[in-house]
């Protein structure tokens, strides 16, 4: 009740304004929402790209984070068909950005998302914000340390990882 | 203005036990409010509001489940907002600003029960208590079960929830509903048709609407811009001359035309955005490389039979001939362009090897000089004292050779000089001659490094 009291609150709110580079992609119900984002300066890591992020609400929302994840859109295998090109408006290429704190399954290791460092304060907006001035600020082009093991033995949820914020850089 | 413990707004919290059956948090805000009437939390106008010590203002409610599930312990609880470590709060707040937040207006809770008051928020719990109409009761009769609104209630505390059969439509309706059935909703009321005013059952009245020869109808070709409104009998003639229904199947067609070539077009946009992202590609990677590409290019173009003319070296040509060159050899091109990329790297990961390898040995080799010069410096060191033992031993003999050659014994007082060792000097006790002494010395200073 209370989360779908208050969702219903921010989408109205995002539906009016959303900053530069932030929209709404889908949110046909109060428990997951995708949101595109884009990093607005020239960093070359992520020069015209856009990004999916998956919110995920428990009916604890606020109190509780969300989870959030990057996701991806299955990539349409040949351009010349055109039955593919249907399915090219809906669904646009979509990949993981490349970031010393973003696994390559999309889950990203941000403290703000942890029970510990989430402050019900927070919005959908604000934590998009975030994310985004944590892509614009990196120069690096790597993935975590170990994104390999992680990636294929982890079957966990992200909101059961204990995760180490030693990275105060970002 | 004193503040409170954590703990004592815990405490608070559970004692009171709120009795209000309204959740202002789930109202419907009639009237807009400024966002900084807005508890960050709850995205709604403050309700109760309490401070903390770094000035931030919350609902007492959502400030204790906040609290309630902070990660680390209750003492390091920092301001949601600021994070600044908060030991207190403050329950006192301006009274403008709680009574900015109560006079912001709100629907009734029962609204879809029909109750239409818009109140302000202060006073949406009394007018729920005490006047509102539409607010479902319990039935007076224990065993019913279910619910009556406030307003039908009956004055003698009688169940409304029996059924009763309508003499007109033999349909049941429950009592609380039966006088307005009977006035108004029952299908086999008499009304009159409000176009032709001929009486007839309610039920029919949908049916008759479609065929009442006095009700206003727009021209069938309305949609394609005929203005003109008659009553049924009249629109039949109206329709034999419309000349917009008549050019109708035409307008249809054209319609369906128009969106076939719409469609098509969409698609045509769409392939052709491929196709110049792909050509895009293409450009930076030729452009990227265009020293590195112009040795395999030319390859790539003596290997291709159909290409025109391949004696242009010249990287501008080179890139307008494949650009204009068939599918065929732009691929065979990226590829040799891209295998030569591969390869230019793999070189250079090599030559870093190499430069590594070559770092390490000379390291090593430097190492071990210095070892072995240290080793040389101590055998030197004691190859001379070895030496200098020698001299001493021998010294005795060549005095006493000396001595029985010469017949007087020449004392010379004097000392050499500085240069004699006291190990030497000490126990000798007489003149060492100069000559072998100086020899040792001087031998040593030259083998000293």
């Amino acid at each position: 009740m209370f989360a779908t009291k208050r969702l219903s609150k921010e989408l109205l709110k995002i539906k009016e304004h959303l900053p530069p580079g932030i929209s709404i992609v889908k949110s046909d119900n109060l428990e997951e929402w995708l949101m595109d984002i884009k990093v607005l300066d020239e960093n070359p890591l992520y020069l015209n790209e856009t990004y999916r992020l998956k919110f995920t609400f428990s009916k604890k929302y606020p109190i509780e984070p969300p989870e959030v994840q990057f996701v991806t859109t299955p990539t349409p295998t040949s351009p010349t068909p055109a039955s593919s090109d249907d399915n090219a408006i809906t669904n646009p290429r979509r990949t993981i950005p490349i970031h010393p704190h973003i696994y390559s399954n999309g889950i990203i290791c941000l403290d703000l998302l942890s029970s510990a460092g989430w402050s019900p304060v927070q919005t959908v907006e604000s934590v998009c914000m975030s994310i985004q001035s944590m892509l614009t600020a990196n120069s690096r082009n790597e993935r975590p340390p170990g994104d390999k093991d992680f990636v294929s033995y982890n079957r966990r949820r992200p909101r059961d990882i204990n995760f180490m914020y030693d990275d105060d850089n970002v | 203005m004193t503040s409170i413990t954590l703990e004592d707004l815990l405490a608070m919290e559970a004692n009171c036990d709120r009795d209000e059956s309204v959740d202002l948090r789930s109202l419907d805000y009639v009237s807009s409010y400024d966002d900084h009437l807005m508890c960050p939390i709850c995205h709604c106008p403050f309700i109760s509001p309490v401070r903390l010590k770094c000035d931030h203002v919350f609902c007492q409610k959502c400030l204790v489940s906040a609290i309630t599930t902070f990660a680390a312990s209750r003492d390091d609880f920092t301001c949601p907002a600021c994070r600044t470590p908060t030991g207190g709060v403050y329950l006192k707040l301006p009274r403008l600003l709680v009574n900015m937040c109560d006079e912001i207006r709100v629907r009734c809770p029962f609204r879809s029960e029909g109750c239409e008051e818009v109140a302000p928020r202060v006073f949406i719990q009394t007018h729920v208590d005490k006047y509102c109409g539409y607010r479902p009761m319990d039935c007076p009769l224990g065993s019913c079960g279910l619910k009556t609104r406030k307003k039908d209630l009956d004055p003698e505390g009688r169940c409304l929830h029996e059924l009763h059969q309508c003499a007109r439509c033999e349909g049941n309706i429950m009592e609380q509903d039966y006088k307005e059935h009977l006035d108004e909703l029952c299908p086999n009321l008499q009304t009159t048709c409000p176009d032709c005013h001929t009486t007839i059952l309610r039920r029919e009245l949908k049916q008759h609407a479609d065929t009442c020869p006095e009700t206003i109808h727009s021209c069938a070709a309305s949609k394609y811009g005929c203005p003109i409104q008659l009553k049924r009998a009249d629109l039949a003639t109206h329709e034999q001359t419309c000349p917009l229904i008549s050019m109708g199947p035409y307008f249809d067609a054209q319609n369906a035309r128009l969106d076939s070539l719409e469609l098509t077009i969409r698609h045509l946009k769409q392939r052709n955005e491929i196709f110049e992202d792909g050509l895009a590609n293409i450009r930076t990677t030729l452009a990227q490389s265009p020293t590195a590409s112009a040795g395999p290019d030319d390859r790539a173009t003596t290997s291709t039979p159909p290409r025109r003319n391949n004696n242009d070296p010249t990287s501008p040509n080179s890139q307008s001939q494949i650009d204009s060159s068939n599918q065929y050899t732009a691929t065979t091109t990226n590829y040799l362009l891209s295998l030569h990329e591969s390869l230019r790297e793999e070189v250079g990961q090599l030559s870093h090897a190499i430069t590594d390898l070559d770092a390490r040995a000379s390291m090593a080799i430097m190492s071990e000089c210095l070892r072995i010069k240290e080793d040389m410096a101590h055998t030197n060191a004691a190859v001379s004292s070895i030496r200098m033992q020698v001299q001493w031993l021998l010294n005795p003999r060549l005095h006493q050779h000396q001595s029985s050659q010469r017949t007087g014994g020449v004392r010379t007082g004097a000392s050499p000089g500085g240069h004699t060792p006291t190990a030497a000097a000490g126990p000798s006790t007489s003149t060492i001659p100069l000559r072998p002494r100086r020899l040792s010395d001087s031998g040593r200073e030259g083998t000293k490094l």
